[in-house]
């Protein structure tokens, strides 16, 4: 520095040239960075989208629970029978062993991918991954909790999705799986598990780095005996049988072996006011069960829709049925079956019920017999002829 | 608007875009004016505390530009300096004196206590502002007569808020002799980025729940070992906190081509503690240096001066990094320690001797050691933990193996880089091993970079 009148020479250098230098000179910026760039895409997919990590996951985290049902009903031989599988949540309460009982009667094998908490965008990108030639299956069930379009959540913004979609998202899917969500954090949260995959798997990752030997030893036993652990999975044997409600008084009197939170659990179900109408759920659900049926759409594949069982006890109160609801209109232009509404309403009795919402055991199996048997008569029959 | 959220990349993408496609004359508004945006991100209000302290060392400094060597010279020297050491005793210090002034009367010790905020970044502006009063006032450094250059350099936002604290002399010898950075400087900055966000996400925040962890309630984890493991957490998170920061600071800056001094060179390597004061926060080790155990005396006046000098500028150095007796027994004890290797006559030696990794760990343990003042709430508490590291029963390792495996990883890269300068070498290295230390660096981000809220740099508090 000479003198005291300096002036800067920012004002010497071209931003032109200065800019040109970066791209000619001989460590060009952006090819080392792009290079930079393509080596970690390239180290994220080989860990990420081989198959490799997949294999690692902790069975017991979301993602690792619904790629154990997918690799149970992948495994599951194909025979001569007709192939159903069920989609669904925790309710859902297909035992498939139980149908499969049936299968000299019904002509059908069952198998399920039901997975609990699950929603339709989760069992779109499931019945692509295990089903994605759209020629597996001879029907698919889709249970719900009603053929109308009721619900408190916002099931769109749902981001426990996320999580469990994380092993079957490709980067094609960026734009339609980003943009289902609508709020921005979930957005950029589903652009992440899109596009990194890693950071997805950051916390099960980390796990695994804590109990190595521990990790591989389990999913080697996964590997071994899930499908039987799954397959023969006895459910919860308690019921609710003894309860009752006073409807007036909103009151409910519950089994003794319950505990608190359980009993508050079944409390808040049964007697807080019904879901409303749902314009949103609307919605959801047409994007996403529409897309289903739009990848099946001239497949073999039939859809039966069927509305569960309830609950231990029904309301005294029905809401009329919307005729104007995303099942029904579906149903309506026959691009879906729906079983009788009221088909499992026998079901609904505390004794078949392990709490509000879930069968136990016993309802589980006579569930199981009275889906396999209607679904064995609907598939005898040509389509839409019931 | 922390360096390792999206929202400052996006910032930065910004200022980059503006700095170097808009006409030249408007490059050092911009980067002034992203500067204070960036401030005003923190806190709109303290920009005004930025302004004013500006306002008065610039017009010190032209003050004395007019003056002839004298008192009225001196004095427009120390009103810029009491100016500036009363902004930073009061944010800093004031309830830390109210407090133990209530102590000495008797008197509950929030009797005299404000709601202070402490600005972001006072105790760096303050000291980079103040050296270059100093320098004005030595005839070392050339008055700066563009208010807006001058402003620059105090607010520049790579380093406002936790240095490296920045001369002004190197600051204005890149202002006025700017070039655009070539192709190896932007590798080399993009680079320091990078493994700044590494240290700081995939290291310095892992080893942060541990060492929250322990000092949180350090009776819960009894047991030397789980006592050790707790202390050296804390020694890993607060250095890769510090340099990772810095090293962002630094890559940042030659972005936009401003080459800042380096502030640590591997001081876990150290072989002493007077070699690691040469290592860590080099810019304030420096400046304390230069400003004030220098004009002390430094060593020019016999043992014993020496010592006390050395004592004075630890302790004030200490002092520096917080107000509480914790930071001033921290200084106290690396004066203590200074000292005595004086004392022994503990020379720097370029070559590695066969016990020197046991001196390097021997360093290690004594700066850990110290660190226990920096980071335990308490005096109390600093105490307890200490008798924690020398007796009891052993307990167990508060760690995981693969953070220990990741530490060694670190280590032995530390090491070659010592031997080999491989991080200097790389942006100049193939383009496929460049490619391939940045894909592997963000692959590390990926998997163990911390992704939780954003957990704030420890220096930003300083």
């Amino acid at each position: 520095m000479t003198g005291y009148a300096l002036r800067p020479c920012l004002t010497a250098v071209s931003p032109h040239a200065a800019i040109i230098s970066l791209v000619t000179r001989r460590f060009s910026v952006p090819a080392r960075l792009g290079l930079a760039l393509l080596f970690f895409f390239a180290l994220d997919a080989l860990a990420f989208r081989t198959g490799w990590y997949v294999s690692i996951l902790e069975p017991n985290s979301t993602a690792g629970f619904l790629e154990t049902y997918l690799n149970i009903e992948a495994r599951r031989p194909v025979g001569r029978y007709r192939q159903v599988v069920a989609v669904g949540d925790s309710r859902m309460g297909l035992k498939s062993r139980v149908a499969n009982l049936l299968t000299g009667n019904t002509g059908c094998a069952f198998g399920t991918i039901s997975v609990p908490g699950t929603t339709p965008r989760c069992w779109f990108y499931m019945l692509r991954e295990i089903d994605p030639d759209c020629d597996r299956y001879d029907a698919i069930l889709v249970p719900v909790d009603s053929y109308d379009d009721r619900s408190w959540e916002n099931t769109a913004d749902r981001d426990l999705d996320i999580n469990y979609l994380a092993p079957l998202l490709r980067v094609v899917d960026l734009p339609r799986f980003v943009l289902s969500y609508p709020s921005w954090p979930n957005r950029a949260h589903a652009a992440e598990a899109v596009l990194f995959k890693g950071l997805v798997y950051q916390h099960d990752f980390q796990a695994f780095l804590e109990h190595p030997r521990t990790r591989l030893e389990y999913v080697r036993l996964q590997e071994e005996h899930a499908r039987d652990w799954y397959y023969n999975a006895v459910w919860e044997r308690h019921s609710l049988a003894g309860m009752s409600v006073d409807w007036q008084a909103r009151t409910a009197v519950l089994p003794a072996w319950l505990g608190p939170e359980k009993r508050h659990e079944i409390e808040h179900a049964l007697l807080d006011d019904p879901p409303p109408d749902s314009a949103d759920y609307a919605r959801y659900r047409r994007q996403w069960l529409g897309s289903i049926l739009d990848r099946y759409h001239g497949s073999r594949t039939r859809f039966l829709f069927l509305r569960l069982p309830r609950g231990p006890v029904v309301r005294p109160d029905p809401q009329p049925p919307d005729a104007s609801s995303s099942i029904r209109q579906f149903a309506a232009s026959g691009r879906i079956e729906l079983l009788p509404e009221h088909l499992f309403d026998s079901l609904e009795r505390p004794e078949l019920f392990g709490d509000a919402l879930h069968v136990n055991e016993e309802g589980g199996y006579q569930f199981s017999i009275m889906l396999a048997s209607e679904v064995g008569r609907v598939l005898a029959s040509a389509p839409g002829s019931r | 608007m922390l360096f390792h959220t999206p929202q400052f990349f996006a910032f930065f993408a910004v200022v980059l875009v503006l700095f170097y496609t808009l006409p030249r004359p408007a490059a050092r508004w911009i980067l002034l004016a992203a500067s204070y945006f960036f401030y005003m991100c923190w806190n709109a209000k303290f920009v005004l505390l930025i302004l004013v302290l500006t306002a008065i060392d610039y017009t010190a400094a032209m003050w004395m530009r007019r003056l002839p060597a004298g008192h009225k010279r001196k004095a427009a020297l120390v009103m810029s300096l009491a100016a500036n050491l009363s902004f930073l005793g009061f944010f800093k210090y004031y309830n830390f004196l109210a407090s133990n002034l209530a102590w000495v009367l008797a008197r509950p010790l929030d009797a005299f206590a404000l709601h202070i905020i402490l600005p972001m970044g006072i105790s760096f502006h303050t000291f980079q502002s103040m050296s270059y009063v100093i320098d004005v006032y030595r005839g070392e450094q050339e008055v700066i007569t563009d208010v807006v250059d001058y402003a620059l350099y105090i607010a520049f936002f790579p380093q406002l808020v936790a240095g490296p604290i920045v001369r002004a002399r190197h600051f204005f010898a890149d202002l006025y002799n700017w070039r655009a950075p070539d192709a190896r400087e932007i590798l080399r900055g993009a680079l320091l980025v990078v493994f700044g966000l590494l240290k700081k996400l995939a290291i310095a925040d892992q080893f942060a729940r541990l060492a929250d962890a322990f000092f949180r309630d350090p009776a819960a984890n009894p047991g030397y070992l789980a006592a050790w493991s707790g202390v050296i957490a804390f020694s890993i998170q607060i250095f890769f906190d510090f340099s990772g920061y810095t090293d962002m600071a630094i890559g940042l800056a030659q972005i936009l081509g401003f080459h800042f001094p380096e502030n640590f060179r591997r001081p876990y390597l150290a072989r002493s503690i007077t070699e690691f004061w040469r290592r860590w926060h080099i810019s304030l080790s420096t400046w304390l240096r230069d400003y004030l155990y220098i004009p002390l005396g430094g060593n020019r006046h016999g043992r014993w001066q020496t010592y006390r000098n050395l004592m004075l500028t630890m302790l004030l150095g200490g002092l520096w990094h917080g107000a509480s007796w914790n930071f001033v027994i921290w200084g106290g004890y690396h004066g203590a320690l200074l000292s005595v290797e004086r004392l022994l006559g503990v020379r720097e030696r370029q070559r590695w001797s066969l016990f020197d990794p046991l001196r390097v760990a021997l360093t290690f343990a004594l700066a850990s050691i110290s660190w226990v003042f920096f980071r335990a709430a308490t005096l109390h508490d600093s105490l307890y933990i200490l008798g924690r590291l020398f007796r009891g029963p052993h307990g167990h390792i508060l760690w995981w193996h693969w953070q220990l495996w990741f530490v060694l990883a670190a280590l032995l890269l530390a090491v070659l880089e010592e031997s080999y300068g491989w991080f200097e070498r790389l942006p100049e290295a193939p383009a496929w091993a460049y490619a391939s230390a940045i894909a592997a660096v963000l692959f590390c981000l990926e998997l163990i970079g911390f992704t939780g809220r954003a957990v704030p740099f420890v220096y930003f508090q300083f």
